[in-house]
């Protein structure tokens, strides 16, 4: 479990975070949602150490903060949203960072399989700075891939993928093969936290959802619970339907300019 | 040692089997090699090592505060004569670990100063007589000198250079301050020692009646026109009257034996413009 | 298992060919440097006075023994930790054109030199005589190092831009206080401060060697084990956290190699320019960003160029010498250029 209990997060004067409880299963996609400026990268930078927080963030147990990055590194690989490198790196070399700490550290070198789960297989002579925002981003979910590799550890304890807005800079063809990498990661046991921007992607490969506004959790739970007209309306202010796709039932969202909230 | 033994074996007069090969760094220390008749023996020299001509000829191991150790041992030589602030303290130390005596002719700003150089060549060369001599003549004509230089209410601004619009003066404790005095008439800056930077402001409040400075070719020529127009200098009784002496560097602050002359020279030209000045 | 042989061991194949021929070019340049000088003193009598001392002249054993020797070794170790150096700030910074000078410690060297040789009359530790400037330097690249971090660490956290601001407003204070001292020099006291500014190895002695020689190797010690570090911290530094990097210490540790060696060799050559950018320019540019690579193969290359430079400046106005810092500005400055405008066409260096 990643649990997170009472976060507060300020920067200067401004209180960024105001007490988020909240918890994230294994074998689940979590996403974080919400409008811009409601936290939600704040609380996912919070999750992975990255910012001081008060209160406490466990791990599968361990205190993120009392926790060496060396053994966070064994168990959760975070993706940001955006990498700039300054030297020439090639795109193997950059992939290959990802088995520096953690469990790769090591072992066989896997560089060609996450380049392969990501559809970049031939790419690994390039420069990484040579790639497109979109390629770039799937360089580095193929490092951040190969950082943990199994969803779950030898001891049966899950590892997790913390993603900070996945697809934002893909198109829509790799947006689906992304969201199913972390589906099919979730589904073999692993935890993945993903802060996304669009609702109905989220929609489809989600399970739990956390509704972020002014700092605080809106609304969390299954993504049907969280999904619903006056929630998401009250959340980004505007006037938000949330429809069903027969058969499947995914769920929609539609932008509804006309619509106020009741 | 070796060179106390040498100079042991040679009580007067240079070398009658082994001809020391000295190195003089300093100009004025070259010029009194010279005076004191040993230049043959000489085999290098330092940059500002100018005067006599043939001295020119001479290897010129380069910046006397920048002396490389093999640059000097390059030269070959069995003694070294170098002028105060010779260095830097590496290289000495290097030398006498090489067996190459340092000899430190000591400085100096006032009439004492050229015959106590002279001794302290002549002794170093073993040439005592020859030393006593060119010193006493030295004196003479030092006292000579000074006795035919009038005092001349005159304040005198030497001026170093003229870069940008800066203007580089010497103050107390430099040897155009010690010129100018011997020469009879004041230092214009009092209130620092060593070469400083001049503000526009204090320019105007010495307000020299004479601009001393040293004569040079081509582009670092600074001519009347150039000082006239500097904002503070241009407006200094010096400039305004053109009195404005160029003197050759070496000739003028070397403090060797070329002294007495230069304080004649220096006189005799502070007089000539002391009615335009006064 | 194919791809990866194609995609990355040509770079690390490449990066030690490249180290191969660096150890040729040093040992060449050390037989150079060895034997070529003002005096005549040659390969042969190197040999003799290696193998029978007692033969050669006493000048000539001075030359080979207490002049070149000591200043081979400092040539390669000063160059050697000058462009390690540049390599670990500028991985430290993630920024190709930082460079001990540009967090301040060169400027805050520069200062207690200056601070030496204007108030050195004046100050207690005249006795330290022909040290006061070295050991005056050292302490500044030193107290500027602390400073900057007291300045950009909150929390046990070092924010690499507010190092970087607080290292340009350092070097501005360090040079202002250096300006006015000058103002307060004498003659004398320009003049060496002008030289010391130009750079030299011209002071290399057994005892200076000695005294800062083991400052930067142990500067160029701890440099070697942030090879990998630094790589992960390309990523930049939360997510060199994020693969398990321990990122505050790996900063610190960079930032103290980089003062001891820095310092240390500021300390005893002045002002020499250029190593520390050009040569991890270079080799980036052959064989790659790989820290690991890199670093010996700075360490490598800054020996043999400062060797050469400093032949150069030992040979080309004999038997006077020209400052080192000029031969490797005139070297290394159009380099620089080339390299920015290289790096404008081709999007990034």
């Amino acid at each position: 479990m990643l649990i997170a209990n009472d976060i507060h997060v300020r920067l200067g004067h401004k209180e960024i975070l105001r007490g988020v409880t909240t918890s994230f299963a294994p074998a689940q996609v979590s996403v974080i949602v919400g409008p811009n400026g409601s936290g939600k990268t704040t609380l996912l930078r919070a999750l992975t150490a990255e910012l001081p927080c008060a209160g406490q963030i466990t791990l599968n147990g361990h205190d993120i903060r009392a926790t060496p990055a060396w053994k966070l590194a064994a168990i959760r690989a975070v993706l940001p949203q955006s990498t700039v490198l300054t030297f020439p790196f090639t795109v193997a070399e950059v992939v290959r960072l990802g088995q520096m700490g953690g469990i790769g550290a090591g072992g066989p070198d896997r560089t060609v399989e996450a380049l392969n789960r990501v559809g970049l297989q031939s790419y690994g002579e390039r420069f990484y700075s040579d790639l497109s925002g979109g390629e770039q981003q799937r360089v580095q979910l193929a490092r951040v891939l190969l950082q943990v590799w199994r969803p779950v550890g030898p001891d049966g304890s899950p590892r997790w993928l913390i993603l900070d807005e996945p697809v934002s800079s893909l198109d829509i063809g790799h947006q689906l093969m992304v969201m199913q990498i972390a589906r099919d990661f979730a589904d073999q046991g692993g935890g993945v936290v993903a802060v996304m921007h669009d609702l109905n992607l989220s929609a489809m490969f989600a399970d739990h959802m956390v509704l972020m506004r002014n700092g605080r959790i809106a609304v969390q739970g299954l993504v049907r619970e969280v999904l619903v007209d006056h929630h998401l309306s009250a959340a980004y202010g505007c006037g938000l339907r949330v429809g069903v796709t027969p058969p499947e039932q995914p769920l929609f969202v539609l932008p509804q300019a006309a619509l106020t909230e009741d | 040692m070796r060179w106390l033994a040498l100079i042991a074996l040679l009580p007067t007069g240079v070398a009658a089997q082994e001809t020391p090969r000295v190195l003089s760094l300093g100009g004025a220390v070259t010029e009194i090699v010279y005076a004191l008749g040993a230049g043959e023996a000489l085999v290098g020299r330092d940059q500002t090592s100018t005067y006599p001509a043939q001295a020119e000829a001479l290897l010129d191991v380069g910046y006397v505060r920048r002396l490389s150790p093999e640059g000097i041992l390059s030269v070959d030589p069995t003694l070294i004569l170098a002028e105060a602030g010779a260095g830097p303290a590496e290289t000495v130390t290097l030398m006498e670990g090489a067996g190459v005596p340092w000899i430190t002719i000591p400085g100096g700003y006032d009439a004492d100063t050229v015959p106590a150089k002279v001794h302290a060549v002549a002794d170093a060369l073993g040439l005592q007589e020859q030393g006593d001599a060119l010193a006493a003549e030295l004196t003479q004509q030092l006292a000579d000198a000074q006795a035919a230089a009038p005092d001349q209410p005159l304040k005198v601004m030497f001026v170093m250079s003229l870069q940008a619009g800066r203007v580089m003066a010497a103050g107390q404790d430099t040897a155009a301050n010690g010129m100018i005095t011997l020469a009879g008439a004041q230092n214009a800056i009092t209130s620092f020692d060593g070469y400083k930077q001049l503000t526009d402001e204090a320019i105007l409040t010495a307000a020299p009646d004479v601009i001393l400075m040293m004569a040079q070719a081509g582009d670092h020529a600074v001519t009347n026109a150039d000082l006239q127009a500097h904002p503070a200098l241009g407006a200094t009784p010096a400039a305004q009257n053109e009195a404005v002496i160029r003197m050759d560097g070496m000739y003028l602050l070397g403090f060797g034996p070329r002294t007495p002359a230069a304080i004649r020279d220096l006189s005799a030209r502070l007089s000539a413009l002391q009615p335009e000045a006064g | 298992m194919v791809a990866y042989a194609d995609s990355i061991a040509p770079r690390r194949a490449i990066a030690l060919r490249v180290r191969g021929w660096l150890w040729v070019a040093l040992i060449a340049s050390c037989i150079l440097s060895l034997t070529t000088g003002a005096t005549g003193v040659t390969l042969w009598d190197a040999l003799v006075a290696l193998l029978t001392p007692a033969e050669l002249p006493l000048s000539s054993k001075v030359v080979l023994w207490d002049i070149r020797l000591p200043r081979m070794l400092m040539a390669m170790v000063v160059g050697a930790s000058l462009a390690v150096s540049g390599a670990v700030m500028q991985g430290l910074f993630r920024n190709p054109l930082a460079d001990p000078g540009i967090v301040g410690v060169s400027a805050g060297a520069g200062t207690g030199a200056v601070v030496a040789i204007v108030l050195g009359g004046a100050m207690p530790f005249a006795a330290l005589g022909p040290w006061l400037v070295p050991v005056a330097a050292a302490a500044g690249a030193w107290a500027t190092i602390m400073v900057l971090y007291l300045i950009a660490t909150r929390r046990g956290v070092t924010a690499i831009a507010t190092l970087l601001l607080a290292g340009i407003a350092i070097a501005a204070l360090a040079g202002a206080l250096s300006g006015v001292l000058i103002y307060a020099a004498d003659d004398t006291q320009l003049r060496d401060l002008t030289f010391w500014g130009l750079g030299s190895l011209a002071g290399a002695t057994w005892t200076k060697l000695l005294a800062a020689g083991p400052l930067m190797l142990a500067g160029l010690a701890c440099a070697r084990p942030l090879a990998r570090g630094l790589n992960g911290l390309a990523l930049g530094e939360a997510a060199a956290h994020h693969i398990g990097l321990p990122v505050q210490r790996l900063k610190r540790l960079a930032i103290l190699s980089t003062a001891a060696a820095t310092g240390a060799a500021v300390a005893v050559s002045g002002g020499i320019g250029f190593v520390g950018i050009v040569v991890p320019h270079l080799l980036r540019l052959i064989s790659g960003p790989d820290h690991e690579e890199l670093l010996p193969n700075a360490a490598l290359m800054g020996a043999s160029l400062l060797l050469l430079a400093d032949l150069i400046s030992r040979v080309i106005v004999a038997p006077a010498e020209l400052p080192i810092g000029i031969v490797t500005a005139t070297l290394g400055g159009p380099f620089f250029l080339w390299l920015l405008l290289r790096g404008r066409t081709f999007g990034g260096l």
